[in-house]
């Protein structure tokens, strides 16, 4: 007999003190942690802490594609393959891709193709592997800000890194980045990623109830945040070569030090 | 062994050793908004308006006279007609080898191209060779050192073992880093390179695919120059690393009794 426990959710959505059930005030993010370079085998990778999001990407490429009938003359492809762990939510996920995955990988690619030079590699494609490990809300943001990252780190000529976001309504007040519980009871939910050669709009999908003044909100919301999630995107990727920096240096001060005794 | 890797001067421009231009870039990043003054080089493109410079690359930025370059950092080997690689034998079958040069297809190696062609000299009449043009001449699982005759987006990279220095290579030990960070294993003018050669007594065969061929006297002076090459590409970005480097050499030679 299986176990079965029914989803419940909160009624309110907002602690007495106003601010939401994990402490957050209306436009603070979820603590990000980001990281390159940590699979040793793949060309480029990332890995992601967003909330209780823990998210892997691997980059391979360029490379033969595989099954052939998919490669194209005059240009390359893009191929994102999107997975969440079994483990990854309350129930068992069932480890075939289903709908939503494809989904997700599908939307992921289209939004990364804007910034990438695919006519300059024709017949050959580049493979972006996102490995969810656990999942609360909003991975598929947090998936293409993962894999924008490991293909800067994997030395793929990109015009800019992607950003993405998740804004939406719970209890009638505009949030960002919903978590979990906020995005399956709230009203309304808009992802949304920016291409930050031009500040384009790169994705943008919506579920819900709100009105044409609010989705300005929204959008001028999410702007904000990206512009936080940019930042620590490029930290990421310059620390690699910076911390490498400040530990020569520091060996050469040592150096120094022991020549003078 | 007779081999000397003859170096080519362009790619030595790639590194200078000039402070001012260490800054680390990420794809993206607004390199100057003077476009008045700067042109886009390599690794670099204009924003829609043509009002900043973008860097495509995570990389460094330097500026030769008025062109922004990003040295990139990260990266992949291109096949250049010209440049001799190092090709490892995957397949081969009567009318070609399929080799292995590191970059996004294999290349073909045809028998023709594996013989010397034209008059044998010192030979009177029909001095022509008689070596027979078939694929018996190398083994699956052969290093070469091949140079690329063709290559271009669209066709597989055709590759030759006629010329200097090329040809199967027997005995040592080949091992790859990534591919941008070759030109600093060489060093301004092979400064790098000759001291590596000096310090550790082994030949070194470095090729722009990102693989270096190398054999020592013994396998203690081989460790050594294999870690010092794996050095030298973690520091890649780094100022001054020949001085640094032939200090560690110096230095772990000492501690590992071999002077």
């Amino acid at each position: 007999m299986p176990l079965i426990i029914k989803d419940e959710y909160p009624e309110k959505l907002f602690r007495e003190d106003g601010k939401r059930l994990d402490g957050r005030d209306i436009g603070e993010l979820r603590p990000i942690k980001m990281e390159v370079g940590v699979i040793k085998n793949a060309d480029g990778s990332a890995y992601l802490e967003w909330g209780n999001n823990k998210i892997f990407a691997a980059v391979y490429g360029p490379r033969e594609v595989h099954p052939h009938h998919l490669a194209k003359p005059d240009r390359g492809v893009l191929r994102v393959f999107y997975r969440m762990a079994t483990y990854s939510v309350f129930d068992r996920k069932r480890p075939a891709p289903g709908r939503r995955e494809k989904e997700i990988s599908m939307i992921v690619a289209d939004c990364l193709e804007p910034v990438l030079f695919l006519e300059l590699y024709p017949g050959t494609s580049f493979e972006v592997f996102i490995e969810v490990l656990d999942a609360d809300g909003g991975t598929r943001c947090a998936s293409t800000t993962v894999a924008a990252l490991a293909l800067a780190d994997a030395g793929v000529p990109m015009k800019s890194l992607v950003s993405a976001i998740a804004v939406g309504k719970i209890d009638g007040k505009i949030v960002v980045d919903l978590s979990g519980v906020e995005d399956k009871a709230g009203e309304a939910d808009l992802p949304c990623a920016i291409t930050w050669y031009n500040e384009e709009i790169s994705l943008l999908q919506f579920d819900g109830n709100m009105d044409l003044d609010e989705m300005n909100e929204f959008m001028d919301l999410a702007t904000k945040s990206l512009k936080k999630i940019h930042q620590i995107q490029l930290d990421a990727l310059k620390s690699k070569y910076i911390t490498l920096k400040e530990e020569e240096t520091k060996e050469i001060e040592e150096g120094v030090k022991e020549g003078e005794k | 062994m007779e081999e000397e890797e003859k170096t080519e001067t362009e790619d030595f421009e790639d590194f200078e050793d000039d402070e001012s231009t260490r800054d680390i870039v990420i794809p993206g990043e607004v390199l100057t908004e003077d476009i008045k003054n700067y042109l886009p080089g390599r690794g670099t493109i204009y924003n829609k308006d043509k009002t900043k410079i973008v860097s495509l690359n995570i990389g460094l930025k330097q500026i030769t006279k008025n062109y922004i370059n990003v040295i990139p950092l990260r990266g992949f080997y291109t096949p250049r007609p010209g440049d001799k690689v190092i090709a490892l034998i995957v397949d081969k079958n009567p009318v070609k080898y399929k080799c292995d040069i590191n970059a996004k297809d294999f290349g073909t190696l045809k028998p023709k191209n594996t013989i010397k062609k034209g008059k044998i000299k010192g030979f009177r009449g029909s001095g022509y060779s008689q070596e027979q043009a078939n694929t018996e001449k190398f083994e699956i699982g052969d290093i070469l050192v091949v140079k690329i005759l063709s290559a271009d987006r669209l066709n597989k990279p055709e590759l030759t073992t006629v010329g200097k220095y090329l040809g199967k290579k027997n005995g040592g030990i080949v091992i790859s880093i990534d591919p941008p960070k070759i030109p600093r294993v060489i060093g301004r003018n092979g400064s790098m390179i000759k001291m590596l050669k000096s310090l550790t007594n082994c030949n070194i065969f470095v090729t722009q695919n990102g693989r270096i061929w190398l054999k020592g006297d013994d396998i203690v002076h081989e460790r050594l120059l294999i870690e010092s090459i794996k050095k030298i590409a973690s520091e890649a970005h780094t100022v001054g690393l020949t001085d640094r480097m032939e200090e560690f050499i110096i230095k772990q030679k000492k501690k590992r009794g071999i002077i």
